[in-house]
């Protein structure tokens, strides 16, 4: 088992009332799976991505991850914990601008203090394994969409995680763009990569070996 | 006509009303700026103040164009000397010989005691010729203008001595006496001016016609003694520089001796052939002028120094307001493409955020000058200024004044107003293009504003260095223990000091009492004065300081005699004893063994040599210095050693103990290290100016850069929240924010510390005893700079780096 979910609710306080995000949340994950979560805007998606990716907290409930209880660990081991483990993938890609292909990929390995010629090593890996070996002196901006998100996946895989949140990674491409970025993640979770992704289209949500629907903040 | 009128008041009052929502809306960027400015222009006006103040000294005297100060260059075999007194007959002799003098007065200036009935008190007198009155601008109340001193026994009151004495200025032929040679002269009040002016140097509470001077009689024909300055008012279209050359044939005429003597001594003539040469120093530099190797040398660099400062700091406020004004444009880029796409044109949208700017200053400006207000007392009391705000009210300066802020307000508030205004209406509806790449500018300017600050922080350490170098270094002589005063009384000062040795007999805290004729440092009397001597030893000239003592003034004041014994006896009025810096310009091997020549045929037996001591300012090199005990010389001020325990009622003691002696007199006592701190008065109100100055640089710029970091980091949120998912950590994000800053710093440290090493340096070299100039005095300015600066951004960055990056990371 990878992760555990138990009774999780998260709310806000608003004009004295709260008002709830995620109400009573159960699920479990285990290694291998390839989750898709669906639901109208404002239904909670986003939110119970990052709480499992330990970007957001949560008001009550249990939340395991790898045998590690999330909920009582303090800010900067649970940092830690998601720096090590899991990958994020986002919509709008999120690559940093100033910074070419290749150093972007070499990023989270120099926070993770990784040495010189394994970095090397990693980044040229990733290149290859997604054919961007041309492009890796290019910035962001001279890339189109669907490169750019691959550039965010490849970043999102080089410290070798065991779970990859993505959060709509399709959203702002193409279909065609969307279709290759989605066969990506097919292989990727072929390989053993533990995938959880929100989507908006049905057709992306088949991809996965299972879907979550959720509805102003419930499982339904 | 009317129609268009209207409009542009519309438009107008349109502009400032979003003027002012939009300041509102930006409270902190708003207040930030309201008050680094306001600071700034207080503080400016201040420093602007006091430097007028300084430089407008003599200003008001109609003549002051035309009068001079008369000194002569003198070529001895030590070098050349500046000679700035002269002797009795030398003004008259210099008018009736030299043409070209429209005006000429001697000056003597001086304290003298006045009676008025059962009234005694010391007054600052001038012995002066009519002429003064005539020269220099001093109007009268009292009086008829113009023969203010035709008689020999009138004399001209100020107003303030006139109350002083009589409570009243309508006291036209009321008798004073003047205690002059131990007796009292009745003299008739023949004038009362205005109270004088601060800023002039030729203030005097009372005016006494020269030939009164004690020395007068004595020295009517000599041309040895020279001991009063000589002003002169040149005739109109007569330059100065020909006036000093018609002056040759009288110099070689009235000091032949004295030039051949410097021929035999083997001195140099000077680069137009000449040993000897009358100088004019023009009135206006009379207060900005020392004398360096015999030349005069008017350097105002102090009240400049005082106005660049000033404007350094104006500098910093602006710079703070430009950048933030650019940086907070990034936030205003989608109205300035709406208000292009609703039609505004450039100039209209350049108006309007110059108008915004504009607002900003003008309350500034007033809060500024509320706040100059509120401060001024407490700053004329702090720095020692009689500088006032009416000083500032000329219509040149306040001419300038508002010329000054109207081209800040265009520049400072016109560069940013430009900036946004130009911007392209798509690009600005997309934002983000003001801030994309570097932003040269904003560095330049970040990097002077600290370089200025790294600047006046090193001139605080190296000065208040200096000054506490020069308030702990051993002097030679013992000022802890040691009050002196002025013997200020009607009776003889040998006289009156036997009186107080008498009566502090027996007195456990007194340790020994004495007397010489000139005072440690600067007493409360506030007179400095120095005597020199000169004659003839060994077929040379020798000059040397002398100083008449009494008895047991060596153990007195602690001083060290390394060869030979002290005056003991009443006998031993012949001979003298001299320093070491007089043994050495002697030349002798054994100088107890020599006598000197000094005052016609006397030999003076040399008894003792003592230890070289500091009895000038330390701006000096120990001079050589001659004492007699001639009971012929009067004594001026006792000096009183008590106990180390004790030294306020020891005080008191001494105090009460003259009162008794001389009732009728003032004591103006006090420990000899005030009179030392009294004499660097002017360094240490300069450094707490410069101390101001740089922490008010340094607070303005770090409000800057504080302003900075917090745009820049609400610029960089996106790209703080993607690091931290990807892995980075709160430090390294936070160095990453700061570092971009440091380096700025870093730059400003590297470029200012040379400016700073040369000037420093060479203020320094005023200074015959200076502290050395080491590298860690800047690196303590440095890492003062940078740890401030590293504090402030740090405020703002690591909170950014702590923030969770969900918020940042939404998508839109």
């Amino acid at each position: 088992m990878l992760l555990q979910l138990n009774n999780i609710f998260k709310w806000v306080q608003s004009g004295g009332q709260r008002v709830f995000l995620l109400k009573d949340i159960n699920l479990k994950v285990e290694e291998g799976e390839f989750i898709s979560i669906m639901g109208p805007s404002g239904s909670g998606k986003s939110t119970l991505l990052n709480v499992m990716g330990m970007l957001d907290g949560f008001n009550e409930g249990e939340y395991n991850f790898l045998e590690e209880s999330v909920h009582s660990l303090k800010e900067k081991q649970r940092a830690n914990l998601y720096k090590q483990y899991i990958g994020f993938v986002f919509q709008a890609y999120h690559l940093l601008d100033e910074l070419t292909v290749y150093e972007n990929l070499e990023m989270p390995l120099l926070y993770k203090k990784v040495g010189s010629s394994e970095r090397k090593a990693l980044v040229a890996d990733m290149l290859d394994k997604f054919n961007i070996v041309g492009k890796q002196k290019l910035f962001p901006s001279q890339l189109s969409g669907g490169q750019q998100q691959l550039v965010g996946i490849a970043r999102a895989l080089i410290s070798s995680p065991k779970l990859i949140l993505a959060d709509e990674p399709t959203g702002n491409l193409n279909s065609k763009q969307g279709e290759e970025i989605m066969e990506i993640f097919k292989e990727l979770n072929n390989e053993g990569v533990t995938i959880i992704q929100v989507t908006h289209s049905e057709k992306n949500a088949e991809y996965g070996s299972r879907i979550i629907n959720l509805l102003d903040g419930r499982k339904v | 006509m009317d129609g268009l009128v209207e409009k542009n008041k519309i438009m107008l009052r349109n502009y400032l009303k979003i003027a002012w929502r939009n300041l509102r809306r930006n409270k902190t960027f708003t207040f930030l700026n309201v008050l680094g400015l306001s600071v700034a222009f207080a503080v400016s006006i201040l420093l602007a103040m006091s430097s007028f103040y300084e430089l407008s000294f003599e200003n008001f005297h109609k003549n002051k164009d035309r009068i001079f100060g008369v000194y002569s260059e003198q070529q001895t075999a030590q070098g050349p000397k500046a000679g700035t007194t002269q002797p009795t007959p030398f003004a008259t002799a210099l008018r009736d010989e030299v043409p070209g003098i429209a005006q000429i007065t001697r000056v003597l200036e001086g304290g003298a005691l006045v009676i008025q009935g059962n009234k005694e008190m010391t007054l600052d007198v001038i012995w002066v010729d009519p002429n003064y009155f005539s020269m220099f601008t001093f109007p009268l109340l009292q009086g008829k203008k113009g023969d203010e001193l035709q008689n020999l026994t009138s004399v001209v009151l100020s107003e303030d001595a006139a109350l002083k004495l009589f409570g009243s200025i309508n006291v036209i032929g009321e008798t004073v006496s003047v205690l002059i040679n131990g007796k009292e002269k009745p003299f008739s009040v023949g004038a009362i001016t205005k109270k004088n002016p601060s800023n002039t140097s030729f203030g005097f509470e009372m005016a006494i016609r020269f030939e009164n001077n004690s020395e007068y009689n004595q020295t009517k024909d000599s041309w040895n003694a020279q001991y009063h300055q000589v002003y002169l008012q040149l005739e109109e279209n007569l330059s100065a520089a020909s006036f000093e050359t018609n002056t040759q044939n009288f110099v070689s005429s009235h000091y032949q001796e004295a030039i051949e003597n410097a021929k035999r001594d083997g001195a140099v003539a000077n680069k137009q052939g000449l040993f000897r040469m009358l100088k004019l120093l023009p009135l206006k530099d009379h207060r900005f002028t020392s004398y360096k190797k015999g030349q005069a040398v008017a350097s105002r660099s102090t009240p400049y120094l005082i106005l660049g400062v000033a404007f350094l700091i104006l500098f910093i406020a602006c710079v703070n307001f430009i950048n933030m004004r650019i940086a907070m444009s990034a936030q205003r880029l989608k109205e300035i493409g709406m208000r292009k796409t609703l039609g505004a044109r450039k100039k209209q949208l350049f108006v309007q955020f110059w108008s915004e700017s504009l607002l900003v200053f003008v309350i500034s400006i007033c809060f500024g000058l509320l706040l100059s207000v509120l401060l001024i007392n407490d700053f004329k009391t702090i720095f020692r200024t009689e500088a006032s705000l009416t000083l500032l009210a000329t219509p040149i300066i306040l001419g300038s004044f508002v010329a000054l802020v109207f081209a800040i307000t265009v520049l400072v508030g016109g560069y940013p107003a430009l900036l946004m205004s130009r911007i392209g209406t798509i690009q600005s509806l997309k934002g983000k293009v003001l801030m994309k790449g570097k932003n040269r500018v904003r560095d330049i300017l970040i990097v002077v504003q600290f370089g200025i600050a790294i600047l006046l922080i090193s001139g605080t350490l190296v000065l208040r260095g200096q000054i506490e170098f020069m308030r702990n270094i051993n002097l030679g002589f013992d000022k802890e223990q040691v009050i002196s005063f002025p013997l200020n009384g009607k009776k003889n000062s040998y006289t009156a000091l036997n009186l107080l040795k008498h009566e502090l007999k027996g007195n456990p805290d007194i340790l020994s009492v004495s007397g010489a004729d000139n005072n440690l440092g600067m007493g409360k009397d506030g007179s400095l004065s120095s005597s020199v001597i000169g004659f003839e030893y060994k077929g040379k000239v020798t000059h040397s300081n002398f100083l008449v003592i009494d008895y047991n003034y060596v153990p007195t004041l602690g001083l060290e005699l390394v060869k030979g014994r002290n005056f003991t006896s009443a006998a031993d009025s012949l001979g003298v004893l001299i320093n070491e810096a007089m043994a050495k310009q002697l030349g002798e091997k054994d100088p107890l063994a020599i006598t000197l020549n000094i005052n016609g045929d006397t030999q003076s037996p040399v008894y003792g040599v003592l230890k070289d001591y500091h009895f000038q300012g330390l701006d000096k090199s120990i001079e050589p210095i001659m004492f007699f005990m001639s009971r012929d010389l009067g004594l001026s001020y006792a000096y009183v050693k008590v106990r180390p325990e004790n030294l306020a009622k020891s005080f008191d003691t001494v105090e009460s103990t003259w009162q008794k002696i001389e009732p009728n007199a003032s004591f103006l006592g006090s420990f000899l290290n005030d009179n030392i701190d009294r004499t660097f008065r002017r360094e240490k109100s300069l450094a707490t100016m410069i101390t101001s100055g740089s922490i008010i640089a340094i607070i303005l710029s770090c409000i800057g850069l504080f302003a900075m970091s917090m745009l820049i980091v609400a610029q960089r949120t996106k790209e703080i929240g993607i690091r931290k998912v990807i892995g980075a950590s709160v430090g390294s994000i936070a160095f990453m924010l700061t570092k971009d800053f440091l380096k700025l710093v870093a730059i400003a440290f590297i470029i200012a510390t040379p400016i700073a090493w040369y000037f420093l340096y060479n203020w320094l070299q005023n200074y015959a005893f200076r502290i050395n100039l080491n590298w860690w005095l800047f690196a303590i300015a440095g890492v003062m700079v940078l740890g401030i600066a590293t504090v402030t951004i740090g405020l703002k960055t690591i909170k950014a780096a702590r923030a969770n990056p969900v918020q940042s990371l939404r998508t839109e």
